[in-house]
């Protein structure tokens, strides 16, 4: 069984909020300075799906992830956690890609990789939180997608997913090879273990340009872009703090005129 | 007339005597034999630099008995009943093999026989039965009637019969001793005055007009069931659970040498599995440890864990480790890797020591300080929890949480800390923030908890300002500091230690630094004993130590009078592991009109806040009573009002315990820079 993960370096969401910057001219985050990128926390989670398939059926994990150089350390991770392969797909062409724009290439990258049977993503990504790029790359490869799986059961050429709704769950079947995007509920990421870090030090991450996957130029052309970012702001939230004084009973009767007011 | 001059059953006695002496010593070295073999299916370890030194330690160890004395109490007085029973039994041995060995065995007797060397020596041995008497009655005692908890354990009948059966023994070869010397003297109408019980026993038989040639059988049936006896013992002891007379000086011999509670580095490559997860993984210092047990069960009177309820005892993980090599050992031996018997096989973490009882250890030492035979504890709690972690990815869901933080965040903190960065406490200071390439002579290394958490950035803040009331010239790495790597290397994430190691090693030499002061003991410890073996040799210094000597030379001076009562908590990494207990003590003293009251279990027998070992992060067993809040119970016995420490994961650890009784207003905890601070002013 051979799943392919797609993972993607972010700027650590457990950064102080007042840290948080952002440039409206070129309509970008400015990372704060030490503080190391991280691999998103949903993608982390796609990676512990495949984890799981892999140790009850075997088979091998391939991690891609498009990205700066620096991106190289989430697909490191992966491997510390225990995917077997990774490849970095790092061209200036890449940069600024929408959702479009980065399930083509990631389609293009899976193509060029080979025979596989799942594709795994995380259900959104940690910065953007667009949660576009798995159904596009499922339309573009032309194969089923199953979103938000919180349980993945490979059965012969098919696999059996939980799949979360608002109140409960779906159970559904899909035929091999599709694309499946991992909610949270699949369980925390497994910390990388001594031979998982042993391994992922040595391995080489070859990284691929638009050519070595034979991405068209063209369709990484900025006017062909489905999306455009027209401005970004720091939304300005306030919060007010009051205590109420009193007992437990005066503070009660008070709160519920205060509640009273506002509704 | 000498017992072996005798024939029994037309054997001479000569020849009774070797025989049975020969099938003693064969069935004593066979099972010796298995013993030694046992514990060398242990990995290697080198354990034997300055034998020279360490056999003295272990003479003198042995002679003066500190082994036991050292913990001996007003409460529990046993060590003293271990020195008697050691010494009066010492005297026999000794004189076991000059007359029974030397003058029976090889007929020297009559070198002896009748001179005043006899009488002298037999005077002491009269003394030593004595001694070793009321030793045993102590023990008896202690066992049956006060039943300390420490001595408590589950034992079969068969092994309560034993046990009682050597206590008997003990007193019956002390009992036949006195009646030989008195039959022999008596028999031979030679009472003489000394030895006095031997002569009096002696004087007594005469009194009674027993025949000589009765007196004088009769001394040599009891010779003879003497001598039985002790052979019994010889072959009792390897083949019981009492291996510790052999065992123990041994494991004295190849005690840990240099830093105290030091783990071994695991060799990045060619591994396949990490830590230990079976017997044979430990290596044979280990396993030696686990013969060397004497159940005495001091360990677990002073561990914080097996106090505050936890399902830890170190003595236990100590005593289930040796049944469980004595029992696999057999099948070991044949060379099988994989054990078959018909019982079920025990997975050595899961049946014989639980996850929960790895789990529970804060590595604070106290099971080793007070240990008679310096067993190590705390580094195959460590070696087991490197198995789960690194292994087999089993951890408690906090646990990992930290070491997760750890890998990708470089601090082991989250949540509420991390609504800051490393380098913030220091916005708006006058100090020097080390660029690339500048030099420094001193490093001030911070540590994460003095950076990050809100209540030690006051502590870190005040000792900025202390450092600089000095006059000493430092620098700080800012955002460029991470963590020593302590944390991940006591839950058993050995990797992330190492490469946390050598990072912190590079930025070091990158500064060209050569001394660092450091906040938190247990980055002190880390940086001054684990960083040399990864190649960063540095001048490593406790505030607390830099503090004293500034006052010392004059360039401190405390003098503003404190109007507050305090007791100071020797925290572990910096007291057991690195011997500072004075310079805290010091700089307290130097306080105007000082009022200092001490805890009662305090210096080396401190009892830990609760936070060391990675369990600052890791949750204690539900259920169960916090181990701050115990300590807190301590101070509060004291009738201070302010608990003063050195240690921010003590610092807080006090103040949790403090608001989770409410007694905010009564009792405060204090970093003892803070208390410098306040007293320069």
């Amino acid at each position: 069984m051979h799943t392919i993960v797609c993972v993607k370096q972010v700027l650590d969401p457990e950064i102080p909020p007042a840290k948080f910057k952002i440039d409206p001219e070129t309509k970008k985050v400015v990372p704060p300075a030490g503080v190391p990128p991280v691999i998103s926390v949903f993608d982390e989670r796609a990676v512990e799906a495949a984890l799981k398939l892999k140790d009850k059926n075997k088979g091998k994990i391939t991690v891609i992830s498009m990205g700066s150089a620096k991106a190289a350390d989430v697909v490191r991770h992966a491997l510390s956690m225990g995917a077997d392969d990774g490849f970095l797909l790092d061209d200036p062409l890449f940069e600024n890609l929408d959702s479009f724009g980065t399930a083509y290439v990631l389609s293009k990258a899976i193509q060029k990789i080979g025979a596989y049977d799942l594709v795994l993503c995380g259900r959104q990504a940690a910065d953007w939180g667009a949660g576009q790029v798995g159904s596009i790359l499922a339309e573009v490869l032309g194969i089923p997608i199953v979103t938000l799986a919180c349980n993945i059961e490979a059965i012969d050429k098919s696999v059996k997913i939980k799949r979360m709704v608002k109140d409960g769950y779906e159970v559904l079947e899909v035929p091999m090879p599709s694309v499946i995007t991992v909610s949270s509920e699949i369980g925390l990421p497994r910390l990388p273990g001594g031979m998982g870090l042993m391994m992922a030090r040595r391995k080489v991450i070859p990284t691929w340009k638009a050519q070595d996957i034979g991405a068209e130029a063209s369709k990484l052309d900025k006017a062909n872009a489905h999306t455009e970012v027209t401005g970004l702001s720091v939304p300005n939230r306030k919060t007010q703090c009051e205590f109420i004084p009193g007992t437990p009973g005066e503070a009660a009767g008070a709160l519920a005129q205060k509640i009273v007011k506002l509704i | 007339m000498s017992p072996l001059a005798g024939s029994y059953w037309g054997v001479t006695g000569f020849v009774v005597f070797w025989v049975l002496l020969a099938v003693a010593l064969s069935l004593f070295a066979r099972r010796l034999y298995f013993l030694y073999r046992s514990i060398r299916l242990g990995k290697p370890e080198n354990r034997a630099d300055k034998l020279v030194a360490r056999a003295a330690h272990v003479l003198s160890v042995n002679i003066t008995q500190s082994c036991t004395l050292k913990s001996v109490t007003r409460k529990d007085l046993s060590g003293i009943g271990h020195a008697m029973m050691f010494w009066g039994f010492g005297l026999f041995v000794i004189g076991y093999v000059i007359f029974t060995g030397l003058g029976a065995g090889f007929g020297l007797s009559s070198l002896f026989i009748g001179s005043t060397f006899e009488r002298v020596y037999l005077s002491i041995m009269d003394i030593a039965a004595l001694l070793f008497i009321i030793a045993v009655i102590m023990a008896v005692i202690k066992r049956y009637i006060t039943k300390p908890e420490r001595l408590e354990r589950h034992e079969s009948s068969k092994e309560k019969i034993i046990q009682a059966s050597l206590f008997s023994i003990m007193v019956i070869l002390m009992v036949l001793f006195y009646s030989m010397e008195g039959f022999r003297y008596a028999a031979y109408n030679n009472p003489g005055s000394w030895p006095l019980i031997g002569s009096a026993i002696a004087r007594l038989l005469i009194s009674t007009g027993i025949a000589q040639s009765t007196l004088l059988t009769t001394f040599m049936t009891i010779w003879w069931v003497n001598y039985v006896l002790l052979l019994v013992v010889v072959v009792y002891i390897p083949n019981s659970k009492h291996l510790h007379p052999l065992f123990s000086p041994t494991n004295i011999l190849f005690k840990e040498r240099g830093p105290k509670m030091s783990l071994l580095p695991i060799l990045l490559e060619g591994e396949e599995t990490f830590g230990v997860s079976k017997i044979q993984d430990f290596t044979w210092k280990q396993l030696l440890d686990l013969c060397a047990c004497t159940w005495c069960g001091r360990c677990q009177d002073n561990c914080p864990a097996h106090n505050s309820g936890k399902t830890l005892s170190p003595r236990e993980v100590i005593l289930k480790l040796k049944e469980h090599l004595l029992e696999t050992s057999p099948e070991l031996l044949k060379g099988k890797t994989e054990i078959t018997t018909e019982k079920p096989v025990k997975a050595m973490i899961g049946d014989v020591i639980t996850e929960e009882e790895i789990w529970a250890c804060t590595t604070c030492g106290a099971c080793q300080e007070v240990c008679p035979v310096n067993i190590e504890h705390v580094r195959k709690i460590i070696d087991m929890r490197r198995n789960l972690v690194l292994t087999q990815n089993k951890m408690p869901e906090s646990a990992q949480l930290m070491l997760r933080n750890m890998q990708s965040r470089g601090n082991p903190w989250a949540g509420i800390q991390s609504m800051r960065l490393r380098g913030d406490w220091t916005n708006g200071l006058d100090v020097k923030i080390l660029t690339d390439g500048q030099n420094t002579d001193t490093l001030f290394w911070v540590g994460c908890t003095g950076a990050l958490a809100e209540r030690n950035v006051k502590s870190t803040l005040a000792m900025t300002r202390v450092l600089k009331a000095a006059g000493i010239d430092f620098g700080l790495l800012g955002d460029a500091e991470t963590c020593c790597g302590d944390p991940a290397r006591r839950a058993g994430y050995e990797f992330q230690f190492q490469i946390m190691a050598e990072q912190n090693i590079e930025l070091f030499k990158s500064h060209n630094i050569k001394r660092i002061v450091t906040y938190c003991p247990h980055c002190f410890n880390t940086l001054k004993n684990e960083y040399p073996k990864y190649g960063g040799n540095f001048e490593v210094i406790h505030y607390t130590q830099l503090i004293a000597d500034l006052i010392k030379q004059g360039k401190l001076k405390l003098t503003n009078e404190l109007n507050a009562k305090l007791t100071y908590h020797d925290p572990c990494y910096l007291g057991r592991y690195n011997d500072v207990y004075q310079e805290p003590r010091e700089i307290l003293q130097s306080i105007p009109k000082t009022n200092l009251k001490e805890m009662e279990r305090s210096r080396n027998k401190s009892f830990c806040c609760g936070g060391g070992g990675g369990l600052m992060w890791i949750e204690e067993q539900p259920g169960t009573t916090k181990i701050n809040h115990l300590r807190l119970e301590d101070v509060l016995k004291t009738g201070a009002d302010t608990v003063v420490t050195a240690c921010p994961y003590c610092l807080q650890m006090f103040e949790e315990g403090i608001e989770h009784k409410g007694i905010q207003d009564k009792l405060k905890a204090r970093d003892l820079v803070e208390i410098v601070e306040e007293a320069m002013k």
